[in-house]
């Protein structure tokens, strides 16, 4: 499997390490129900098959964390952009 | 010490040393060279949010190079800045003994800039074998049709982190966690065996 990272070029996944979706959004944790919140966001994830979107971090390359399109059931990868782009259009930390 | 096969061109040499200068493997013109007796200042750069362009065009014109935010590698006499990621710059100077400084004075609030000269050893690799040697520990595509003089890399080589750009036709460098210079000597040797290897090295530590 062959990651496209937008600074180094395609790499080879033994490059990275993988964080797992990129399409949740970390709890609040001053709200009321925070624990059951983060009981959610930590535990109760989907195990989608087909496209998804995923963390990856280019750990023997720019150091940089990636937002990875990626099938499931395919491993075919469509694209990747810097998580500090996806961060600065979202506003929200990743 | 065990018995070793009479082929084995690392015979006798302990896991925990580095390879003492000499030649190995195949007789005959040397197809690797091999040399860590250059032992550049070495600086690491990294832009401040928004400064990326602003710190390549001040190394830029500092070096007298052409410094762009990517995977580069701009080369002039005394002087190579190389990107590994955006906004990250290693700085190596064989002229500046306080690069650290100059590199402070020229960026100012742009970088932050880390002193790193003892972190890596430079192995200056040269000889038409050498993309021959690389390819048995690289995971990336480093024929010289598609790697040109100039290109550079942050990438793992023999499972070891390596940063390496193409100097000239026939020349590479790469920069290995200084912690890492045996492995990784035991590995460009045991490779490079079968083209005849000329190691030089033996230097000691800036310190
Ligand atoms: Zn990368």
């Amino acid at each position: 499997m062959r990651i496209p990272c937008p600074y180094c070029g395609e790499r080879d996944a033994h490059e990275f390490a993988t964080l797992g979706d990129a399409t949740l959004t970390r709890p609040d944790p001053a709200a009321a129900d925070a624990d059951a919140q983060f009981h959610d966001y930590v535990y109760l994830r989907d195990n989608p098959a087909g496209a998804h979107e995923e963390w990856w971090y280019h750990a023997n390359g720019c150091r940089q964390w990636l937002r990875v399109a990626r099938d499931t059931r395919t491993h075919a990868i469509s694209g990747a952009v810097a998580a500090r782009a996806t961060e600065q259009a979202s506003g929200e930390p990743a | 010490m065990a018995d070793h096969s009479s082929h084995d061109p690392l015979a006798g040499i302990p896991f925990d040393r580095v390879p003492p200068s000499g030649r190995y493997g195949a007789a005959g013109e040397p197809g690797v060279t091999v040399s860590t007796t250059d032992t550049p200042f070495i600086a690491l750069v990294v832009a401040r949010n928004g400064f990326a362009a602003s710190v390549a065009a001040r190394l830029g014109r500092a070096f007298g190079v052409e410094v762009a935010d990517r995977a580069g590698a701009a080369i002039s006499a005394a002087s190579t800045v190389v990107g590994t990621g955006p906004g990250r710059f290693l700085v190596l100077s064989t002229i500046e003994p306080d690069l650290e400084g100059t590199l402070r004075a020229l960026l100012g609030a742009e970088a932050a800039v880390s002193e790193q000269s003892d972190a890596s050893v430079a192995f200056n690799l040269t000889g038409e074998k050498v993309p021959d040697l690389l390819a048995k520990g690289a995971l990336i595509d480093l024929d010289p049709r598609v790697f040109l003089p100039g290109h550079a890399a942050t990438t793992v080589i023999a499972h070891i982190g390596v940063t390496l750009w193409r100097v000239h036709e026939s020349g590479w460098r790469l920069l290995v966690a200084r912690s890492f210079e045996a492995s990784f000597t035991r590995f460009l040797v045991a490779s490079g065996a079968e083209f005849g290897l000329a190691l030089e090295n033996g230097t000691a530590g800036r310190g």
